[in-house]
Formats: structure tokens, sequence, C-alpha cells
């Protein structure tokens, strides 16, 4: 497709703070720690990044945080915005910072975001922070927090498809797997379908373990130009292909479908200026608040028809050997979830998956992959497709 | 950075002007939708403009008041300290018999006894002197 950015930005950097239980440190310092190593990993200097993209911190005082980060980062960006979609915004950050370099808003862009919702807030204050994202009038006074809108759409996902507690908790326990090899993660200690059963209600269908983590910690990377990420002899960047987005309500009660979400139509976007579609997909970081809700995008992305989500986990098509292997560092519900920051946690693995660095996490020739991000009840969805030079 | 008494004091409505005919339509006892006139839509919330053709013939009529399940959670674990005393309620995702969906909880019932599709009638919370909350119980 020309006139898009496909293969036009490169990401040649990526960096992540500790991640987890990071006591003693704000937001702006994880961040900063994340940002320090993403441009050691590129191999420049701080003063050449002229653009900040983040999102907003729960456990920051600062309003505009992109701008207070570049203060305290030292830095001077001549482009720069703190985006607020919920949990898409780590999607629509790499989507918006492709789109300013590909448009000379920016030469280099950093993306960052980083929040301390395990030790920055109390467990009630966190909580309540995310109540305080519903509607004020029609859906607050009824007690719905967030993990309540996503906890309908599977329970009628549960009623349409027959998807079952059984097939939710599957998720939990493969992505457990995949984050006891991987360095730094918050949960590590393997856990059974039963573990996951028993582990307390939540809100029906969820039970404690089908919901992701509450964590510190925090991602930055680097994107620039194709062409100058090979001015400056950068070896193997990992291009952006291809994105999209869509929004279809804000109040749950408007959610057009509660089993089909707005993910069909950013991916189908996605895929489209890509010039790929899910089957090309080797390696997939999809947003998992909760377990039923990466079955719902498992079916909305492509990977498998709609109804089929549960099915396709339970035979084992989310892991190593299966059709997508998805959330290869443990995910939101086991590597750690800072809250708007949690889906750059996808991006590091996938972009690191394509650079072929992960060990014995590796996925086998992994050229293209996908993240999609979502929030707010799927009232948010971003998709991005990541692609090795092979792939341009 | 929210004070912890704030944090144990359940959230109540503060109409705007797009939404106060419905909160005192709830205080006279009636649930209130919006009728277009112009594009026969009906729509529940509250709001100045027709969000099916972007008029403003809206007229409010009050609901009959029954609906069905469309979907539901039970709440065990409180969003914060304001909503612990109430564990288990359930949510409701309400389809109106006019069509617009609504949330809501479950009342005058055990929140197991909920169910996919079961009908549901309106009941009216009176929670403070301008608050009225539109709950349901079954039908």
């Amino acid at each position: 497709m020309s006139g898009t950015l496909r293969g036009k930005v490169a990401v040649i950097g990526i960096g992540m703070s500790p991640v987890g239980k990071v006591p003693g440190r704000s937001p702006l310092w994880l961040a900063a720690d994340a940002a320090r190593k993403a441009v050691a990993d590129a191999g420049i200097r701080k003063r050449e990044i002229d653009g900040v993209l983040s999102s907003h911190a729960f456990a920051s005082p600062f309003h505009r945080f992109s701008v207070a980060f570049s203060e305290y980062f030292g830095i001077q960006p001549t482009f720069s915005n703190t985006l607020q979609v919920s949990g898409a915004t780590a999607s629509t950050m790499f989507n918006i910072g492709a789109a300013a370099i590909h448009g000379g808003l920016a030469k280099v862009v950093l993306v960052v975001a980083a929040d301390s919702l395990m030790t920055g807030l109390t467990p009630d204050l966190a909580l309540r922070s995310l109540t305080e994202s519903r509607d004020q009038q029609y859906e607050m006074p009824f007690g719905i927090p967030v993990a309540n809108t996503f906890a309908m759409t599977a329970h009628r996902h549960m009623k349409e498809f027959g998807t079952t507690p059984e097939q939710l908790a599957e998720v939990a326990v493969v992505q457990r797997r995949h984050a006891s090899r991987t360095p730094g993660a918050q949960q590590t200690t393997p856990i059974t379908v039963d573990d996951v059963l028993n582990s307390g209600m939540v809100t029906t269908p969820y039970h404690k373990l089908d919901c992701s983590l509450i964590s510190d910690g925090g991602a930055a990377f680097i994107l620039t130009s194709a062409e100058n990420a090979r001015a400056i002899g950068i070896e193997a960047p990992v291009y952006i292909l291809g994105g999209g987005e869509c929004y279809t309500h804000e109040h749950i009660f408007l959610m057009p479908s509660l089993t089909t979400t707005g993910a069909v139509e950013s991916s189908r976007k996605a895929y489209a200026m890509a010039g790929y579609g899910p089957a090309d997909m080797n390696v997939a970081g999809v947003y998992d608040c909760f377990t039923g809700t990466v079955i719902m995008m498992l079916e909305d992305l492509g990977f498998c028809p709609k109804g089929e989500g549960g099915r396709f986990v339970d035979d084992g098509h989310m892991t190593y050997g299966g059709r997508i292997p998805s959330n290869t560092h443990g995910g939101l519900l086991s590597f750690a979830h800072s809250g708007m920051p949690g889906s750059l946690f996808h991006f590091h693995e996938v972009i690191a998956q394509l650079r072929g660095g992960c060990g014995e996490r590796q996925v086998t020739n992994a050229e293209l992959g996908l993240v999609h991000s979502l929030g707010a009840g799927f009232a948010t969805n971003a998709t991005t497709i990541l692609g090795t030079e092979n792939t341009l | 950075m929210i004070p912890p008494e704030d944090a144990a004091r359940k959230p109540l409505p503060a109409p705007d002007a797009d939404t106060a005919m419905f909160w005192r339509g709830l205080r006279e006892g009636h649930l209130l939708l919006q009728h277009c006139t112009d594009c026969d839509h009906v729509q529940y919330y509250q709001q100045a403009v027709c969000r099916g053709c972007g008029g403003e013939a809206l007229t409010h009529r009050p609901a009959s008041g029954h609906g069905t399940v469309h979907s539901f959670s039970v709440v065990h674990r409180a969003p914060g300290p304001a909503f612990k005393a109430d564990v288990p309620y359930a949510v409701l995702l309400v389809e109106l018999e006019e069509g617009p969906r609504m949330i809501s909880t479950y009342t005058g019932g055990q929140p197991d006894d909920v169910t996919f599709g079961m009908k549901v009638t309106l009941a009216l919370e009176y929670v403070t002197d301008e608050v009225v909350l539109p709950r349901f119980r079954k039908a």
C-alpha cells in the first residue's frame, strides 16, 4: 500500500525497568530507567530524541506525564503528547509515533510509560482508580468495576458459545508457564486449571487467577525512520508494518455486541496496511487483562473462528508449537500489569522475539508479530503489526 | 490521590444539563427514555442530541420497566471500600423492552438466582432525597 507508514518506521531500541514490586521508585524513575536502557540499546544519545509519547500514570501527580518525563530525563522535545485511551494506549503510541515520523513531525520518537500501581497506591485506592474510570452517572453508582465490564462480556461468551471456566483457566495456566521462563517476571510459580478455579471468585466468571496482576514497572522504545535506522547502522531493526484502531462505545451498555469487539476492525485495518493476514503471524502479544479477554481476542484478531477461542486455547494453539504463540513473556496475567504501560511489555516481548534474542523462550523463525492493546471494557482497541527486514 | 474517607463513600450521580431530566424522572417514579420523533431512535442515556440522526427532536417517555438480563456478573470482591458491605451482588446488563440496554444491580433476591434471559422489572431505590437509583428485581 503506497502512502502509508508501512515499513517506513523502525524500532531501534527497547528497554524495560524492573517490574512487579518495585518500592521506593516513582513512575518517572521507572520511565527514565526504561528510557535509559532503550537509548543505550539503540546506541544513540538522548539529545537525539525529538519526540516523546507517553500515557498517564495513576501514581504520578503530573497531568502531562510526557512533559514531566522530558524534564526529568533532561530533554526538550519538539513533539510530545500524553495519550489516554486506557489499555489501548500502548499500541496507539506506536501507531501515532510512527505516523509522526512518517509525516515529518519528529525524527526520533521515544515511546515511554510507567506506573506504580502495586506500591504507589494502596490496593483499595488502586481498585478505586479503576472504578473512577467508569461513568459517574450510569455505571459507577451500581458498584461496577472495570473488571465487571470485562466479566460480563466473557460471561455472555460462555452463554453463546459454550466456553467453559476450564478453558478460561487454561489461558492463565499457559501464560504462567510462559512467565516461568521470563527473567524478572512477577509470578513464576506453575499453576493448574484447578488452582485457577479454586483461587476465589472476584466477579463471575472470573476467579482471582483469571485476573491480571497489579504491578509497578515501565518500558520504553526508540522509533525512527527506516532510512535513519540504516544511516546510523542499526543491525536488525524491527519495522512497523501496519496499525489500526477502533472505538465502538464508551459505556458498556452501548457496546454493539458483547462478544464481538472493535478488535475485528482495528486488526482488519492493521492487516490491510501490512499486507499480511492472521495466518502469516508468527508471534502475538494479546491484551490479557482477563483470561476470557484473550479467548475473545484470538477470535477477533482472526486466529480462529468466532466462538472457538476456548477450544483453540485448549488445543494448545496459543503456545509453542501451536497456531500463534501468544504472550510468551507471561503477559499481564503473569509477567506484570502496571496499568496503561502494561501492554508495552507485550511490545517489548514481540520485538525481542522478532530480533531473535529470547533464548529458551524464542519462537522459531519469528518474522511477523502482532500486538493488540485494548481497554475500558473493549471500548478502545488498537493493533500494531511488526516485522523483520525480510517482511518488508 | 483519593483521601480514604472519600473512598469509603458510595459514588452518587451528579446530574448535568443533559441528564437532569432523567434523574428528576426517577424521583417522580419513572425511568425515562428519549424517543426521537424524527428517526424513531430510542436512547438511554440522556443527552441533548439523538445518537441516531443527530437531531434535537427528543421527547422523554417513561419506560415500561420491563426487560431481560442480557448479561450479568456477580461481584464477590468489592471495587473499593464503599461496596464492601454489599458483596456478593449481581451487576446486570438489562435489555429494556424498548430496546436500549442499561447497567443496574439485582435486588429483592439472591444474586445466584440471576440467569441469562431472566425477565426483570424496575425497582426504584430511594438513596437520598435527591437520588433514586433504577434497580431491577425478578419479574
